[in-house]
């Protein structure tokens, strides 16, 4: 539980006859940033949420094996309301380096939650394809983020942290393509947060129908800080989306993330979800197959070390008949990590001719790490092919002697097997640059 | 002159004891067949000289070039030329075919230990892998001569292979590793005719004067491909009896119960 004796400023304390200063202070920071009335009602009412609501507590099915104990929202700082973009040698070398990592439609780069530099947009509103900041788009856009924002995909109600995400939004991404429009190279995101600084991360991605679209979304900095983001994606009939988010924190920070995906009729999604960084992370995923024809597939890897806490939460809920989900989560665990993967399956009474499968793999690489893994189905169509599996085992012996006897030292067959364990899901990543990026990481974690 | 002699060799596992005194000596340029019942332990005389860390080593010894390798990790062993083709090769899921091999090439041939040289004198640290195009070139090579489909230069060892497809990669892998012994643990088990041809066809080929082979099997079969200089019967956890060549016959005619008759029942293994 957030703690009650401190100076009663944030959500965590109770409002002293009507006076509220944590939300005198967000409003003021919505109209610093330029914001008209609509959104700062939206904010004023997502706080209003947030206070009304309850904080996660251990009786709770979703939080039973994650514990927040130790974090109070009110204990981070706010970035900057105002600061212009910046050009391109103006960057950290580490932004300066994500951005060339990768060859790009276009790229924005947030740094403590605000947009510090853009690339390739101009080229894109040329084709009819919006991709900007969120704020430029609450300016610009309203009548369409009234319509899509936090509305229907993730609600602003879900739970506290969409309610505190609602109030205090800060970097974020409008991405709209127009109907049979196609974006041939990624749409790459990147966020930098500062120390001790809570951001509030939000992506929202449009694809009308026949639309296609690849999205790269990074999360890095944040140390002692809190992330809390959101991810809403909404398919037209026959669009396709690949969404990839690489979350790679500071392992001091604790990470809350509420995404959701809802799939129109023939829509086609591939979400990769990465779970590198963070001390803590606690990531519910949905996906919704609202149409016939409905193709999903989520895949996650996590890999934490030392004392990471990691846990996903996912939902794939079938609503419309003859729709398929794949959901495949491999993660590795080292010294005294670990992880939580908690799944479930749910098929309405009407969608029959279901297929959804689920699997969660677990690498122990240490007797220490500890992976749990609770899956689950809810059928109540009958015509329907599904299957869950979950396994959490040591590198295999044979393995490592079959290897040693080719010549390979343990270190170096251990290591390959660890590589080899996730190429299931490496091999399933849509773009070549991110492939290698997280090899590397992968190669990073198995050594240090 | 370069050999690989086990000298009276005993070892257990899980407190049963397996091999009871084996006394081999192979030499470059000959091959060294043995024949033997299932069970009577010599895949576990594979294993031990690969160095598998389950079996417990309660005598005797074992020697390269005079020199002891029990106290060796499988990889100094491989690394040393001695290679085990298994008899259930594993598989390794998500580890290609090409990946793998050219860490163990690269092992093997030292170009790892130069790397690890250059590092240590300071000066420019290369890769410490074998050079990717040169790699390439070799592997393509010889998946054609040993008749390996070059596409499972990109599958992932094992994984999904069929019986005959596992056998043809270990007999690859013998020869991209190029060892100086090789122990073939059952090459020919569960092959049909035209698979055991192209087996026996690589082994063949890299038997040559520079190298020895101990070839173990259970039929007679895969010596008419493959001829012997010398055979020896396994019975009951040691060797029993060697000869030429008419030794496989003879065994193929009277069968395992005459070697029973001859040297006794062997001991029960639980």
């Amino acid at each position: 539980m957030p703690n009650q004796t401190q100076v009663p400023t944030g959500v965590s304390a109770p409002a002293v006859n009507g006076a509220d200063p944590a939300r005198d202070a967000l409003l003021a920071r919505s109209e610093a940033r330029g914001e008209g009335a609509w959104m700062r009602g939206f904010r004023e009412q997502a706080w209003a949420a947030a206070k009304a609501m309850p904080w996660p507590s251990l009786t709770d099915e979703a939080w039973r094996r994650t514990r927040l104990t130790g974090l109070d929202p009110d204990n981070f700082s706010y970035g900057p309301t105002h600061e212009g973009p910046v050009g391109e040698e103006e960057l950290s070398p580490l932004l300066q380096d994500e951005l060339h990592e990768m060859e790009s439609a276009a790229t924005l780069i947030f740094e403590d939650g605000l947009m510090h530099y853009r690339v390739g947009v101009a080229a894109l509103e040329e084709q009819g394809i919006i991709f900007k900041p969120l704020d430029l788009a609450v300016q610009e856009h309203e009548d369409f983020l009234r319509e899509h924002f936090m509305t229907r995909v993730v609600p602003v109600e879900t739970d506290v942290f969409t309610a505190l995400h609602g109030a205090l939004w800060d970097s974020g991404t409008l991405i709209h393509v127009p109907r049979n429009t196609r974006v041939e190279l990624p749409l790459q995101i990147i966020n930098w947060q500062g120390e001790g600084q809570a951001g509030h991360h939000h992506t929202l991605v449009v694809a009308e129908e026949g639309a296609e679209v690849t999205v790269v979304d990074s999360l890095l900095g944040a140390r002692r800080g809190l992330q809390n983001s959101v991810v809403e994606i909404v398919q037209a009939p026959g669009s396709q989306v690949r969404y990839m988010n690489l979350q790679d924190l500071d392992t001091s920070a604790w990470n809350l993330m509420h995404g959701r995906a809802h799939l129109n009729r023939d829509a086609d999604l591939r979400w990769i979800q990465v779970s590198w960084g963070s001390m803590l992370t606690k990531a519910f995923l949905d996906l919704v197959l609202q149409g016939p024809g409905g193709h999903a597939e989520l895949l996650g890897i996590y890999f934490p070390t030392g004392r990471q806490h990691i846990d996903h939460q996912t939902l794939q809920l079938h609503e419309a008949p003859h729709c398929f989900s794949d959901l495949l989560f491999n993660g590795a665990l080292k010294d005294r990590a670990r992880s939580v993967y908690m799944g479930s399956i749910r098929v309405a009474p009407e969608a029959q001719q279901t297929d959804a499968f689920q699997r969660n793999g677990n690498l122990l690489l240490d007797s220490r790490s500890r992976a749990d893994s609770i899956p689950g189905l809810e059928i109540e169509a009958n015509d329907v092919r599904c299957t869950h599996a979950a396994t959490a085992a040591q590198v295999e012996d044979e393995y490592v002697f079959y290897l040693m006897a080719r010549g390979l030292s343990r270190p170096q067959a251990e290591r390959l097997i660890v590589q080899g364990f996730f190429q299931a899901v490496l091999e399933r990543v849509p773009v070549e640059s991110v492939v290698h990026k997280l090899e590397q990481v992968i190669e990073r974690k198995i050594g240090g | 002159m370069s050999q690989l002699e086990i000298r009276d060799l005993h070892a257990r596992v899980e407190g049963q004891d397996i091999l009871r005194g084996v006394s081999i000596t192979l030499r470059p340029g000959e091959i060294h067949a043995m024949m033997g019942r299932n069970g009577s332990g010599k895949s576990t005389l594979a294993y031990v000289i690969a160095g598998h860390p389950h079996y417990e080593i309660t005598g005797g010894d074992i020697l390269l070039d005079g020199e002891s390798i029990l106290e060796m990790e499988p990889n100094e062993r491989c690394q040393a030329g001695i290679f085990l083709a298994f008899q259930y090769p594993v598989s390794v899921p998500g580890v290609s075919v090409a990946n793998f091999l050219r860490t163990a090439v690269s092992n093997v041939r030292g170009f790892t230990k130069e790397a690890h040289m250059a590092s240590q004198e300071g000066g420019v640290v290369g890769s410490h892998l074998m050079p990717m195009r040169k790699f390439r070139r070799e592997l393509t090579a010889k998946m054609k001569e040993f008749q390996v489909d070059s596409s499972f230069a990109r599958r992932y060892l094992n994984d999904g292979f069929s019986g005959g497809e596992k056998k043809r990669t270990e007999v690859l892998q013998m020869a991209m590793l190029e060892p100086r012994f090789s122990i073939l643990d059952e090459s020919d088990s569960g092959l049909d005719i035209d698979a055991l041809k192209v087996v026996a066809d690589g082994i063949n080929k890299l038997a040559t004067e520079d190298r020895g082979f101990l070839l173990i099997t259970h039929y007679q079969r895969i010596l008419n491909y493959i001829k012997p200089d010398y055979v020896s019967i396994f019975h009951d956890g040691r060797i029993v009896m060697t000869g030429g060549p008419e030794v496989a016959l003879d065994l193929e005619e009277k069968g395992y119960n005459w070697v029973e008759e001859q040297f006794g029942p062997a001991e029960p293994v639980a």
